[in-house]
């Protein structure tokens, strides 16, 4: 299970975005791989679009010094825009995902969103 | 400048029009009835002479009408060719449309003209060049025909294919010409604004300047946000647009308009606290925009789209727009 903890419902433009992540109930030794990124989307009518704010992915040797089980801290920056926004037909949301690859070929995600910047509706 | 506008335009366009036709039946004769000599490269360069002139003369004409002198003028200092730009440390906020195509047009009162993306010029243009192309092409066509008709040896199917020509290219030319003086008549519409970006919760003068020789019935601005999706319905690529936030910006009621007495107004352009930012993604988008819409006796309505760039508040204004 993967816990998302410390991450406010809103933030501001350019504030800094801080969470911690952690994953429980699992095999540490089994884990391949481990992404973290903080993205917008949009939703609607219209085909969805996707935007990658940060990107980080942690594979090979670098996951064994890693204790999984203990929060994880990132620390992101983010940006003047686009905001969130919740449209007629246009919405934009944000959101971190994490996502953690097995031996297996199986993977675990977890998504939250967040909100960027105080415009939420059209009207 | 003295006289109807519209009447001296419309000949000069006619002339020069007259003298492109006239150079293309020429330079056809020179080249189906001469010998190759002296007299016959004379020709051949007076025809091409009349050729060059009329199709340029025409042209230059028409667009003079379809753009204003200011804004002509704005294209004559910065060049068609844009030249290269310094590099600058600032970087625009993501997803949002660049501010340069919006800033790069001096205005002569306020700060900026706003450029306004017409499809009315190019369908101008677009069916002028057709007919030209068309009419030129009917007129070797008919110089053969004339000449076999001469000679005694009537090309009868040549005859029969220059009936539908001719009405195609009479059709085509009326098409151009009936656009042409409704661009006449109308004119150019040119919107200026203090400053771009617009920034929520503040207020910006505009600037309408209506060209053309017309009777105004109604005139007015609004200050329009509007969302954009595109999607894919089965093989189909479909754009819908709703419109979220519209304010009203100038209202004018009847007035005259003069060639060289273009009507001016000004309003306040106000974006409200909570707006939000312009957007431009891969199939989804934001559109700020000055609409101007107006009714004019003896014209087709009209509405003229002026995009605007809005940046969320916090967004720092490039150096270059202070």
């Amino acid at each position: 299970m993967i816990s998302l903890l410390g991450l406010q419902p809103a933030y501001m433009p350019n504030d800094e975005l801080e969470f911690d992540y952690s994953v429980s109930n699992i095999d540490q030794s089994s884990i391949t791989a481990v992404e973290v990124s903080v993205l917008w989307l949009t939703e609607g009518k219209g085909t969805e679009d996707m935007g990658v704010h940060f990107f980080q992915r942690l594979s090979g040797n670098s996951l064994n010094s890693i204790q999984w089980n203990q929060p994880q801290r990132v620390h992101v920056p983010l940006p003047e825009s686009p905001l969130s926004y919740e449209g007629t037909i246009v919405k934009i949301s944000w959101c971190i995902r994490v996502r953690f690859y097995f031996a297996d070929g199986t993977e675990l995600v977890s998504q939250e969103p967040f909100y960027l910047g105080t415009v939420t509706k059209a009207l | 400048m003295t006289g109807w506008w519209i009447i001296g335009s419309f000949g000069e366009a006619s002339f020069f029009a007259a003298c492109f036709l006239i150079g293309v039946l020429c330079l056809s004769i020179s080249i189906t009835s001469l010998q190759v000599g002296s007299g016959f490269w004379l020709l051949v360069w007076v025809s091409s002479a009349l050729i060059i002139l009329g199709a340029i003369g025409f042209w230059y004409r028409v667009l003079k009408v379809v753009t204003s002198d200011e804004h002509r003028e704005a294209i004559s200092h910065s060049g068609l060719i844009p030249g290269p730009t310094a590099k600058s440390k600032y970087v625009p906020p993501p997803m949002i449309p660049l501010l340069e195509p919006f800033t790069d047009s001096p205005g002569a009162k306020l700060a900026f003209r706003l450029p306004c993306p017409s499809q009315d010029t190019l369908a101008l243009i677009g069916i002028g060049g057709f007919a030209m192309s068309w009419n030129a092409m009917l007129a070797i066509f008919f110089v053969v025909a004339i000449r076999s008709l001469f000679e005694g040896n009537i090309q009868y199917r040549l005859i029969l294919l220059l009936i539908p020509g001719i009405y195609i290219g009479w059709r085509s030319g009326r098409l151009f010409f009936m656009s042409y003086v409704q661009a006449l008549g109308i004119g150019s519409t040119t919107v200026e604004i203090e400053d771009l970006p617009l920034i929520p919760g503040k207020s910006y003068r505009v600037l309408l300047v209506q060209y053309g020789k017309l009777v105004i019935k109604k005139l007015t601005m609004r200050l329009v946000c509007e969302e954009e999706s595109t999607y894919h319905y089965g093989t189909d690529i479909r754009t819908e647009r709703s419109v979220v936030r519209e304010q009203s910006v100038i209202v004018q009621g009847r007035s005259r308009i003069d060639w060289g007495r273009p009507l001016e107004m000004e309003g306040i352009v106000s974006i409200p606290n909570d707006a939000m930012h312009s957007f431009q993604s891969l199939h989804n988008a934001i559109h700020w925009k000055l609409i101007v819409e107006g009714e004019a006796n003896r014209w087709p309505s009209y509405s003229r789209s002026f995009p605007v760039v809005v940046y969320p508040r916090a967004a720092s204004k490039p150096a270059s727009a202070d």
